[in-house]
């Protein structure tokens, strides 16, 4: 009588522990498509602004036809963004993009035609919300990476991350921290 | 996969859940056997031996009743719900930026999908979520809502929604609001039924020493329950709908990085006269703020914590946007030490900064004249009416209805001609607002701060009784300023710029 409480205790914790490996695996496989596909993301966002750059120049061109260089630095910001291969080359590439984008912004400051006009407002929303969304891909990206480097360091999920070799995933640092300082203004 | 954060969470919301399947359970089993007792439904014999039978069937009745409940209302589509409150759908091309800030979101909480977006034509400023599971959900907003927020403020809001999807509160409130049904169901009609109830008869089959005892506590306990079981389980549904509400809150302050946006859209809606009038009672929970009771605010029986709390406790987030963050300023706000968020939850080693509020350009200018006549041309778009502007600065409205052609602006007399309607975006008619009526002035940024400068002071109106916040127009930060403080004037926190009012 006891024997058999006992051996249909064992075999209850038995599935138990089959049943919490299996749920621990799936986790851990679904937190990592999870991050593939958030550094997908990225790379969606990313391609979004490069198409909206052609439609930012031609709305801007009929009101500050004179800024040529502008344009031109966008242009080719936009022209080497596209061509950059490998991650750093490409983080390099956008974020003299946004550089070139945020200083074209501030001299259509000084064309208020240009900043009622309905297209360019159509425009400068989109490619805002497209800078957002790169800010949000990669904050999600890093949600994503701490998520799963968190479950590959906690036991006892620890184990299985052990045993089918789930490799730690690196976080999306800023790349540049000058860019987050405010620029001096000066009234000398 | 946002879930994960707030998984310790859930289970408090399942443990409350629970109590109230308790409570549920309970009621059915002794009402089951005050019926047995009054009516005699199980003969005297099995009476006497107190099988409770009755009040297993009590039991399976209640469970029944409830079943039902939940059955019909997660069947009822969320479709019927959203036309039933007015709600019209929107594409990217009616209202690019709400579409744009719900997808920004949706990417930020890696959404398995794109939630569905919706307008109610509705002055008052609101919004509300839909959807028992991530992968089907949507999101609707008043015309009241996005006519007052800036982008900021309309992201915060949309982030506070896509916490309620992604931490699935539909699901849980359902589950608790057809519980609390059930519960008040058996209590009234059970109470209702006692005029009827023939008590001869109970006296006449107790005539068995030593039930009669048991029979009493059963009596006892039954009413106290019949009697106390809708108060409790009532108070126990709200604690979940304001527990849910703070987790969305601080889900909100995390996704956008920014509380700022969050709060100040809450105290424009603070602030706001309008009241909603579409809203149904059973799903006030789901909305941004409670559309109805605005009296009961701090109560036990209030759907939502009190707005001005929520909105200093998001403002107090000054170490960063983390849960932690939102933790330790609801500990300052409340001066307790409850578990808001599961400990669990809040040791994710996550340090999070709050980010700069987005250029101004992107934000529209705020102001309650304005505003009123945008919530107007909100509803119109959706109902395709066409804008014309005329150069006298008359905005001509012209509804569907109207046979093309030609057509004179009622104050100049120039003619117009009625083109086919074509949809237009919301960012087209406001231009066409702007352009018009106001002047666009050259904004150098440079000139702006020269000017602040020569001027010395910046001149603000303040309204008496609220929380307020100020843009600097030296610093461009945003400057708050608490309903104590009763001087005329104040320096700016970040560069000392000063502030009349």
């Amino acid at each position: 009588m006891t024997g058999t409480i006992v051996f249909w205790v064992i075999i209850g914790i038995l599935i138990f522990i089959v049943l919490y490996l299996i749920t621990a695996y799936n986790s851990l496989i679904g937190l990592r498509n999870l991050v593939k596909n958030s550094w997908s993301q990225i790379d969606v966002q990313l391609k979004r602004r490069h198409d909206l750059i052609p439609n930012l120049v031609e709305t801007a061109k009929g009101y500050m036809g004179h800024e040529r260089n502008t344009f031109e630095s966008v242009t080719k910001a936009r022209a080497e963004a596209t061509a950059a291969r490998g991650v750093p080359q490409v983080a390099q590439a956008e974020s003299r993009l946004s550089e070139a984008i945020s200083r074209f912004m501030v001299i259509v400051e000084n064309y208020p035609e240009l900043k009622a006009n309905q297209n360019f407002l159509a425009v400068q929303e989109e490619l805002a919300s497209t800078e957002n969304r790169i800010a949000f891909a990669r904050q999600a990206y890093n949600d994503a990476v701490l998520f799963l480097n968190n479950k590959i360091e906690m036991f006892p999920s620890s184990i299985i991350a052990g045993m089918f070799i789930f490799r730690k995933e690196v976080f999306f640092e800023i790349e540049d921290t000058t860019e987050r300082t405010v620029p001096k203004v000066s009234f000398n | 996969m946002f879930l994960q954060i707030a998984a310790a969470n859930k289970r408090k919301t399942v443990l409350l859940v629970l109590i109230m399947g308790i409570v549920l359970a309970l009621l059915g089993f002794f009402v089951g056997e005050l019926v047995n007792l009054w009516t005699g439904f199980t003969s005297a014999p099995q009476q006497a031996e107190n099988t409770f039978k009755a009040g297993y069937i009590g039991f399976c009745v209640a469970l029944a009743i409830w079943l039902g409940l939940l059955l019909t209302s997660m069947l009822g589509s969320d479709q019927l719900f959203l036309s039933l409150s007015g709600a019209k759908e929107v594409t990217h091309d009616l209202y690019p930026q709400l579409y744009n800030i719900i997808e920004e979101m949706k990417i930020a909480s890696s959404l398995p999908r794109m939630p569905d977006i919706y307008i109610i034509d509705d002055p008052a400023p609101n919004a509300f979520a839909v959807g028992k599971s991530p992968e089907d959900s949507s999101i609707c907003v008043t015309a009241g809502l996005l006519a007052i927020c800036s982008r900021d403020e309309l992201q915060g809001v949309v982030a506070h929604e896509m916490g309620h999807i992604t931490n699935r509160d539909v699901l849980f409130m359902t589950v608790a609001a057809t519980m609390l049904g059930a519960v008040t169901l058996i209590a009234d009609s059970f109470l209702h039924s006692l005029r009827y109830a023939p008590i001869a008869r109970y006296r006449s089959s107790s005539s068995k020493p030593g039930k009669g005892l048991i029979n009493v506590w059963l009596i006892v306990l039954g009413f106290f329950l019949v009697i106390f079981s809708p108060i409790l389980s009532r108070i126990l549904y709200f604690t979940i709908s304001r527990s849910r509400e703070y987790l969305a809150d601080a889900t909100s302050a995390r996704l956008t990085r920014y509380p700022e946006g969050l709060a100040c859209a809450l105290e424009k809606i603070m602030l706001s006269p309008e009241k909603l009038t579409t809203a149904l009672k059973a799903t006030a929970p789901f909305y941004i703020t409670n559309p109805y009771k605005q009296d009961l605010e701090d109560s036990l029986f209030a759907t939502h914590p009190p707005l001005g709390q929520r909105i200093k406790i998001l403002r107090l987030m000054s170490t960063g946007a983390a849960f932690k963050d939102y933790v330790k300023a609801y500990w300052a706000v409340t001066h307790t030490h409850k578990e808001l968020i599961a400990a669990s939850d809040m040791k994710l080693g996550e340090r999070i900064t709050i980010r700069d509020p987005s250029p101004p350009t992107l934000q529209s200018p705020p102001g309650s004249r304005v505003t009123a006549g945008k919530a107007g041309d909100i509803i119109r778009a959706m109902n395709q009416f066409v804008f014309i502007p005329c150069e006298c600065g008359m905005k001509m409205k012209i509804p569907p209805e109207f046979a093309r052609g030609e057509i004179r602006c009622p104050r100049c007399n120039r003619p117009h001609t009625v083109k086919e309607a074509d949809q237009q975006t919301m960012s087209a008619i406001l231009a066409t607002t702007s352009a018009f009526s106001k002047p666009a002035q050259p904004q150098d940024p440079l000139k702006a701060k020269t000017d602040a400068l020569i001027k010395g002071y910046q001149e603000e109106t303040r309204i008496p009784g609220t929380w307020q916040s100020f843009t600097c127009n030296s610093c461009g930060r945003i400057v708050q300023v608490s309903p104590a403080f009763k001087l005329p004037q104040f320096n700016c926190t970040h560069c000392g710029h000063l502030f009349k009012v």
